[in-house]
């Protein structure tokens, strides 16, 4: 089965050019323009009409295989067709589900789950969250202690999730629970399925220092969902999870944000006639390798996942340079920006409006979530490295 | 060319880069810096001909293939002119318009008979070829080359490929190491290699020994010098592996306080920082080799990628060695500990063919013109 999507050619059979040809027209001809670009992150109400396209077209899960009802890209493909994306602007949606759910039912979950779920997500139906986060349980995620009890046929969760990304958009969230008291931190968790709308979750957003509501808190008082929503073995839930890290890891790692940062970087140097200027040329061309080369660095890691191969720690490595490349990016900018670094939302600069913050708070969070920079740099040091604890 | 053949190229180049610290330290301030018979043994391995055409003499591979070889020999500070002869130079032949010299010279390089270097840089170094300081002009009857040339990378070489400016443009001539008016003025390097400035005083040429006309010469150049910049670019990423494998082994067995030091997460988050500069080094090389061995390749891509990769490599082997004397501490400023001698080195490799500055103007004015 295709899980309901077909696709209308194979499409790595088509050369890079055509390819690229034929995704480059479609966004541009239907992506609306006023969507291009956004400073924050889009609620769904905002970008709803183009994925509703996108998914009608098949083309909401370009990297999933064909036979789950994805575009089935090689990794080449899968390279220009998010390319092409971020050239013309593409805002991102809560795409939890086809960047986190989608994988990991195809590595770990039962047929079943299989074929209740990924029909919805691939409809833009079901939108997903990611409940890992507490707040006693951030670096240190295994520390958990959202609680699952199995009861009847049901698991009764109780806790507290925190910084879930558009939570307030999402129907449904994948969270880990303690199912074992007794065990060991790892060893207790499970990895479990639920809806937001059941009885006895909240959902409560968060304001970030940049003004938006991006993230939130999410409640369980006494929340029911049914045991055949555990993804894989009861208590086993840290390997699934952990298979989405490395995931996660190579998803932030991407030069997606450091390339937005450098477009505004050089609209900000534009609008303030630096752009010659020997200092802020050289400058800039450190910039710019740091983010070619994370391409290349980039494209050794999403080459691995093409070819099928699992992703060591070493992937911690993309997530620190993307990040801290973004970050330097982001101060190279208001240091430009000069007494224009201080106005918040559209600053007019030159001919145009320029939001000179918004990249310095896109970028400020990137080296706290997905596991902060430090914990990755221990990572690195204890399992790459061989130091010694 | 295969991956099998990339893999026994690794493994063969592995065995035989095994650093002899005592040999390094006993050619610094020889003439010549590296050692004939060694040359000899990389020739007899196919080496010195990974470039050249088999119906030339050679294995008729291409820069991934060279890029293995100085990789391996960075890691064992091999003094021997690999990237300066058996890279650029040869290259610079190769591409020339001179088929009579190609037949004659490009066989005697791939044995090792011969050692080459290249003449193209003025007093103030740089990466404009039109910076040229010799002069190819008519001297009663005869063309002769007059000026000076520096930062020679072999002065201890056969004969030299010289970049001069002719009627028509920039040439390449082939002028041997006893010609008549060229004068040879060593330069200690921080490794204690030497390099050199060639000066030349009417020293004859003439079309026969002419490697390019004006009609190849920029573009033979160019290509020779971009592929050179990549195999030091390979140089520097072994070099700075293995001074970070050395560093890394330190900080698990130096025990001070009653633990290893490496047990301190300040060290091991900057030694993480190191791994970061050199893993961004090797993926950067790749992709840079990648594209300049694909045959639709433009000369300003390759210029671009060769200039990304050295920057790259120039900037983290000096970080990275930098930072390992820092944590090996006081013992790492001795001449007596082998360290030292990877961050002369890195000193030498980082400066040579453009340093981390010069790319990162070079790739920006690339990018711009694009």
């Amino acid at each position: 089965m295709n899980y309901g999507v077909e696709q209308e050619q194979d499409w790595n059979a088509l050369s890079d050019e055509a390819f690229r040809a034929l995704v480059r027209a479609e966004v541009e001809a239907h992506y609306p323009a006023e969507l291009r670009y956004p400073p924050r992150r889009l609620r769904w109400d905002e970008n709803k009409s183009w994925y509703l396209r996108m998914a009608a077209k098949g083309w909401i899960a370009p990297g999933w295989p064909r036979e789950y009802g994805g575009m089935g890209l090689a990794p080449a493909k899968l390279l220009i067709f998010l390319e092409e994306q971020e050239r013309w602007g593409i805002a991102r949606f809560q795409d939890h589900g086809i960047l986190m759910v989608g994988p990991i039912l195809m590595r770990f979950g039962t047929e079943a789950q299989r074929r209740r779920y990924l029909p919805p997500i691939l409809a833009c139906e079901e939108i997903w969250c990611q409940g890992y986060s507490e707040p006693n349980a951030g670096s240190d995620l295994a520390s958990l202690r959202t609680e699952a009890r199995l009861e009847g046929g049901d698991f009764i969760i109780n806790g507290q999730k925190t910084w879930t990304t558009l939570a307030h958009d999402a129907s449904h969230i994948f969270v880990l629970a303690r199912t074992d008291k007794a065990a060991k931190k790892q060893a207790g968790i499970s990895f479990l399925l639920l809806e937001l709308k059941a009885p006895g979750v909240t959902v409560r957003p968060i304001r970030d220092l940049a003004g938006h509501e991006e993230f939130c808190e999410v409640f369980f008082d006494n929340v029911r969902t049914p045991a055949s929503n555990l993804v894989g073995e009861l208590n086993q839930g840290w390997a699934v999870a952990k298979s989405l890290l490395g995931f996660e890891r190579i998803h932030i790692g991407s030069p997606k944000l450091p390339e937005y940062g450098l477009q505004v970087l050089l609209a900000v140097a534009r609008a303030r006639g630096v752009e010659q200027d020997p200092v802020f040329r050289d400058r800039l061309a450190q910039l710019q390798l740091d983010v070619a080369q994370l391409g290349d660095i980039y494209g050794h890691f999403a080459a691995m996942v093409g070819r099928g191969e699992p992703l060591g720690p070493e992937v911690s490595l993309l997530k620190i340079w993307a990040t801290e490349t973004f970050q330097r990016i982001a101060d190279l900018i208001i240091e430009t920006a000069g007494d224009c670094g201080g106005l918040a939302g559209k600053v007019p600069m030159g001919d145009g409006r320029i939001e000179v913050l918004a990249p310095f708070y896109k970028a400020r969070p990137s080296t706290i979530y997905g596991g902060s920079n430090e914990i990755q740099r221990n990572i690195l040091a204890r399992q790459v490295l061989n130091l010694p604890g | 060319m295969s991956d099998d053949t990339l893999r026994m190229l690794r493994d063969s180049a592995a065995d035989f880069a095994t650093l002899d610290a005592a040999r390094v330290r006993r050619l610094r301030g020889a003439d010549p810096g590296f050692e004939r018979s060694v040359w000899q043994e990389m020739a007899g391995m196919g080496w010195l001909g990974v470039l050249i055409p088999e119906d030339l003499g050679g294995l008729g591979l291409d820069l991934r293939a060279a890029a293995i070889i100085a990789e391996q020999l960075g890691r064992a500070l091999y003094p021997e002119p690999y990237g300066a002869s058996a890279v650029a130079a040869t290259l610079a032949l190769l591409h020339g318009d001179h088929p009579d010299l190609k037949q004659r010279l490009l066989p005697q390089l791939a044995a090792g008979e011969i050692v080459a270097s290249l003449a193209w840089q003025d007093e103030r170094g740089g990466l404009d070829l039109a910076q040229c300081a010799v002069a190819a002009r008519e001297h009663g009857g005869a063309l002769v080359l007059d000026g000076s040339s520096r930062f020679v990378a072999t002065p201890g070489a056969d004969a030299f490929i010289v970049a001069a400016r002719g009627a028509r443009g920039l040439e390449l001539h082939w002028v041997e190491r006893g010609a008549a008016g060229l004068a040879c003025e060593p330069e200690m390097r921080a490794d204690g290699s030497a390099g050199a400035r060639l000066r030349f005083d009417a020293v004859a040429a003439a079309a026969g020994t002419r490697v390019a006309s004006s009609a190849s010469a920029h573009s033979a150049l160019q290509l020779a010098l971009d592929h050179a910049t990549l195999a030091a670019s390979a140089e520097l990423l072994g070099l700075m592996d293995c001074a970070l494998e050395m560093t890394l082994a330190y900080l698990r067995t130096r025990v001070q306080f009653g633990k290893p030091i490496g047990s301190n997460q300040a060290l091991q988050h900057r030694a993480v920082d190191m791994y970061i500069q050199k893993e961004l080094t090797r993926a950067t090389l790749a992709a840079a080799l990648a594209a300049v061995a694909d045959p639709g390749c433009t000369p300003e891509r390759r210029a671009s990628a060769a200039s990304s990769a050295k920057a790259r490599a120039s900037q983290a082997a000096l970080a990275i060695c930098k930072e390992a004397l820092q944590m090996h501490g006081a013992i790492g400023y001795t001449d007596e500990y082998d360290l030292g001698l990877y961050l002369n080195r890195a000193l030498v490799l980082s400066a040579w063919l453009g340093n981390a500055g010069a790319h990162r103007s070079r790739y920006a004015a690339l990018s711009q013109a694009a």
